[in-house]
C-alpha cells in the first residue's frame, strides 16, 4: 500500500482508499476518484500538483490531497 | 399561435460540461444575470421560443455533484425541489463519458422529468469515442440527445428531446442502480422507515442513498418525519456506515460501467499529455508561458477593441465645437456646459473604454471555450489558493495592469460569485495604464533619479495591499470550508462556437454600456456641480469650499486642498488629477469633467506643480491617486459584474479610504527624508 502521491510517474496504481472528511471524499468522488479505480501518474513533479490520468479525464491534484489516497501498485493502464 | 405558459427548463451539469455554451447558445442576448435570493451565488435565466412556445431557461449553479457540501450545490437541490423546473437537462461531457455522468447517477431517484445531452461528441469522436444514444436511451428510459454545440443539427435534436421530455414526462430508470444500492445493509434499512413525501421531487431512494452518503441536511429531514422508534433505526443505521461517500460512490461508478459496457465502443484512449500541456506542466515553463499567453491575449483584445476605441474618439471632439454652436444659438452656458461637459464627454469615455471591454471578453472568453482557461487555472492554482482565488484569478490581475474595467470583464470567466469579487477587489490595488502614464513623470518630476525606487516601491505596496484586502474581504467571500486544495479536471480543447459567443460578447457589452453610462453620468454630474461656477474663479465653486473646511483633515493624509482635489478627481479617472492641478494653479477654467477626463493640462504645468507642491505632499500625493478607486468607468464594470451595488460601494470606500492611509504613511516618510 502506497500514497498516490509516492507514486512514479507512468506508473499505474488501483486505488484503495480515500481518507479525509466528508466534504474532501464527496469532492473526490464526484471527479472519479473511487475505490477500485485504476489511474495512470502522468506527472509527478516535487512543489507541483499531481497529473493522473482516470477514467477518460486528465485530473490534477494537490499533493496535500494526494496523502489522502491510498493505492496499490500495478494493473493494467486506463 | 403561441403557447403563453412558458416551459421551464433548467440545465445542470459538472464544470466544464459546456453548460455555459449551450445556454449562451439557446438564449443568446435574451439573458439576466443576477443573485440567487441572499446567497453569493450567480444566478442566470435566460429565455427563447421554439415552435411558437416560450421556454425559460434557468443556469443552474455548475458543481460536482449534488451532496450538500456547497451553497451551488444547495440551491440545485432546493431549485429542484421547490417545482419551478418543469423540464432537468443534464450534461455530461462525451468525451470524458465515464466521470462526466457521476452526475446522472446523483441525480438517479430525483422524479422530476429529465434528459440527458451527450456534450462535445465532436471530441469524443476525433478521439475514437463512439456512444450509441439510442441504446443509451432505453437503458435510461429518458431522451439521450448526442450533441455538439458548434453543430447546427445537433439543435434540431436538442428541442426534439425537449418537447419529447416536456410531453411524456420521462423520469430517469432507476431500477438497476437501486439493485446496487440495495446491497448495501444500511441503505434498505434506512429506505424502508422514510415517510412518503418528505422532499419533493426526491424520491426515497434519493433520499435514503444520500443518508448513508452523511448528508446532514437530508439525514435531518428523514429524521424530522420520523417518529422516536424510527428515527433510532435511522440513527443506528447512519452510524454503523463507514464512509458512506465511498461506497455510494462505487455502486455509482459500476451503474456507470454497466451502462456504458454495450453502449459505447473506443479505441484504447492514451493517457499522455499534448505538447502544448507539456509546456504548460512544466515547472519551470508553465508560468513564464501563462503570463504571455494573457499578455498576447491583453495585446489581440486591442484588435477587436480599435474600433469602438476611434468612434470613442470621434464622439471626445464633439463637445467644444458643440458647445460654440449651442452658445451661439442663445443656449444658457449652464445648459449648454452640461450636454457638452458632463453628457458628450461620458459617453466618449465610456465608449472608448467599452472597445476594451469588448476586446478582454471576446479573446478571454474564446480562451475559456477551447480549453485554455483551466490550464492557467491549474498553473496559477496553488499561488492564487493563498488569496483564497482560483488560478483563473491571475488572468484579470495582469489585465488590469492595462485596464482595470477590462480586468474586470475578465473575471467572468471565474464561476465562483465570491471568489469573482474578491478577484476584482483585488484587481482594483493594480495599477492601471492611466496610472502608469502619470505616476513615473510625477515620479521624475519631483525625484529625478529615485523615480525607479518610487516604482519599486509602488510594486511592492500593491502586493502587499492585496494581501491585506484579501484577508479583509476574504472571509465573507470565500467561505474557509470553501477552500480547499486543487481537485480540477484538465478538460481536452474543443473548438470555439463563434457565433454564439459574439452573440454573448455583444449582449454583455452593451449591458456594460447602459450599467457604466448611468453610473458615471450620475457621478460626473455631481462632480460637475460640485466644481461649477458661473465666474469660472475656482474659489467659488463647493468642491473648493468644501475643500477648505476639511483641510486641517486631509493634511493629515499629506494633502492640502488642492492635492486632496486632484485626489478626488483620480478617482473619476487618473488622467484627470493633472488636468484638476493645472486648473488650480493657473487659476483659470473651471474644473470640468472634461478636464478630468482629458487630462488638459497647462503648458508650464512641470514648474507649477514643482513649484506649490513640496516633495513630501508630492509623494503623499504619487500614492493616493495610484492606490485609489481607479475610475469610475471600472466601478461601474465592478457594479456590472459584481450585479452587487452593496459590494461595489464598500470596495470603493475602502480603497478610498486605504489610498488615504498610504498617502499618510508616505507623507510622514517624506517629511523624514526631506
Amino acid at each position: 500500500m502506497k500514497k498516490l502521491s509516492e507514486l512514479a510517474k507512468d506508473s499505474v496504481a488501483v486505488i484503495k482508499t480515500l481518507n479525509g472528511d466528508q466534504r474532501f471524499m464527496s469532492r473526490i468522488t464526484s471527479i472519479g476518484l473511487t475505490p477500485g479505480c485504476t489511474v495512470t501518474v502522468i506527472k509527478n513533479e516535487k512543489n507541483r500538483p499531481l497529473l493522473v490520468y482516470s477514467r477518460d479525464t486528465m485530473i490534477a491534484l494537490n499533493r496535500t490531497e494526494c496523502e489522502m489516497i491510498e493505492v496499490e501498485p500495478g494493473g493494467k493502464t486506463a | 399561435m403561441s403557447d403563453n405558459k412558458e416551459t421551464v427548463i433548467a440545465l445542470l451539469g459538472q464544470p466544464n460540461s459546456g453548460k455555459s455554451t449551450l445556454f449562451n447558445a439557446l438564449t443568446g442576448m435574451k439573458q439576466h444575470v443576477g443573485n440567487w435570493p441572499g446567497k453569493t451565488v450567480e444566478k442566470k435565466e435566460g429565455s427563447f421560443v421554439h415552435n411558437g412556445k416560450n421556454y425559460l431557461v434557468a443556469d443552474l449553479p455548475g458543481t460536482y455533484s449534488l451532496s450538500a457540501n456547497s451553497d451551488e450545490e444547495m440551491i440545485t437541490r432546493d431549485y429542484i425541489a421547490s417545482g419551478k423546473a418543469d423540464v432537468i437537462c443534464i450534461l455530461a461531457d462525451s468525451s470524458q463519458l465515464e466521470r462526466s455522468l457521476y452526475m446522472l447517477a446523483d441525480y438517479s431517484g430525483i422524479t422530476v422529468p429529465c434528459f440527458l445531452v451527450l456534450n462535445m461528441s465532436d471530441v469524443a469522436l476525433e478521439q475514437g469515442k463512439k456512444v450509441d444514444a439510442a441504446k443509451l436511451e432505453e437503458k435510461l428510459g429518458i431522451p439521450v440527445v448526442s450533441f455538439t454545440a458548434t453543430d447546427v443539427r445537433s439543435y434540431d435534436a436538442f428541442y426534439k428531446a425537449l418537447e419529447r421530455t416536456t410531453k411524456q414526462k420521462t423520469v430517469l430508470n432507476t431500477e438497476d442502480l437501486e439493485e446496487r444500492y440495495s446491497t448495501i445493509e444500511e441503505y434498505v434499512t434506512i429506505k424502508s422507515v422514510i415517510s412518503d413525501n418528505i422532499m419533493p421531487g426526491y424520491s426515497k431512494m434519493w433520499l435514503a442513498a444520500k443518508a448513508v452518503e452523511g448528508d446532514a441536511p437530508v439525514t435531518a429531514r428523514i429524521r424530522n418525519a420520523s417518529d422516536e422508534s424510527k428515527r433510532k433505526i435511522v440513527d443506528d443505521a447512519i452510524k454503523a456506515v463507514d464512509k458512506g461517500v465511498l461506497t455510494m460512490g462505487k455502486c455509482k461508478f459500476e451503474w456507470i460501467d454497466s451502462l456504458l459496457s454495450d453502449t459505447t465502443s473506443s479505441r484504447q484512449s492514451k493517457a499522455s499529455l499534448g505538447k502544448f500541456d507539456r509546456i504548460i506542466t512544466h515547472h519551470i515553463w508553465g508560468k513564464p508561458v501563462v503570463v504571455l499567453i494573457i499578455i498576447l491575449g491583453l495585446i489581440g483584445s486591442f484588435i477587436p477593441a480599435l474600433p469602438l476605441m476611434g468612434v470613442g474618439m470621434v464622439i471626445g471632439n464633439i463637445p467644444d465645437p458643440l458647445n460654440e454652436m449651442l452658445l451661439s444659438v442663445g443656449c444658457p452656458a449652464f445648459i449648454a456646459a452640461i450636454i457638452c461637459d458632463v453628457i458628450m464627454r461620458s459617453i466618449a469615455f465610456i465608449v472608448q473604454m467599452l472597445g476594451f471591454v469588448f476586446g478582454v471578453t471576446l479573446v478571454f472568453g474564446l480562451l475559456e471555450e477551447i480549453g485554455v482557461m483551466a490550464r492557467i487555472s491549474y498553473v496559477f492554482d496553488n499561488t492564487m489558493a493563498r488569496f483564497g482565488l482560483q488560478g483563473k484569478s491571475v488572468m484579470p490581475f495582469l489585465i488590469s495592469f492595462g485596464c482595470t474595467m477590462g480586468g474586470a470583464a475578465g473575471t467572468r470567466v471565474i464561476d465562483n460569485w465570491g471568489q469573482k469579487v474578491l478577484t476584482i477587489a483585488l484587481a482594483w490595488a493594480v495599477p492601471c495604464g492611466a496610472a502608469w502614464a502619470v505616476i513615473p513623470m510625477l515620479s521624475t518630476l519631483f525625484f529625478g533619479a529615485w523615480m525607479p525606487v518610487i516604482i519599486a516601491v509602488i510594486l511592492l505596496v500593491m502586493l502587499l495591499h492585496m494581501w491585506i484586502t484579501a484577508k479583509v474581504f476574504g472571509r465573507s467571500l470565500v467561505k474557509t470550508e470553501d477552500r480547499y486544495g486543487m481537485i480540477m479536471e484538465l478538460p481536452p480543447y474543443h473548438r470555439p462556437k463563434w457565433g454564439a459567443l459574439l452573440r454573448y460578447v455583444l449582449g454583455r457589452t452593451k449591458d456594460t454600456f447602459v450599467r457604466a453610462l448611468k453610473v458615471v453620468l450620475i457621478v460626473a454630474l455631481a462632480f460637475w456641480l460640485l466644481s461649477y461656477t458661473s465666474s469660472g474663479d475656482i474659489s467659488a465653486s463647493i468642491l473648493y469650499k468644501v475643500g477648505r473646511v476639511i483641510e486641517p483633515v486631509t493634511s493629515f493624509f499629506g494633502m492640502k486642498w488642492q492635492t486632496f482635489m486632484a485626489f478626488i478627481a483620480s478617482s473619476l479617472g487618473k488622467e484627470g488629477a493633472l488636468g484638476v492641478l493645472s486648473t488650480i494653479f493657473t487659476g483659470s477654467g473651471t474644473i470640468s469633467v472634461g478636464s478630468v477626463v482629458s487630462g488638459a493640462a497647462a503648458e508650464n504645468i512641470n514648474e507649477l506643480l514643482v513649484a506649490n507642491i513640496p516633495k513630501p505632499e508630492a509623494l503623499a500625493l504619487i500614492f493616493a491617486m495610484t492606490f485609489n478607486m481607479p475610475c469610475i468607468v471600472a466601478l461601474a464594470a465592478t457594479y456590472q459584474e459584481t450585479h452587487s451595488a452593496k459590494w461595489t460601494a464598500r470596495i470603493a470606500l475602502y480603497y478610498t479610504v486605504v489610498a488615504l492611509v498610504i498617502a499618510g504613511i508616505a507623507y510622514r516618510i517624506g517629511l523624514l527624508i526631506w
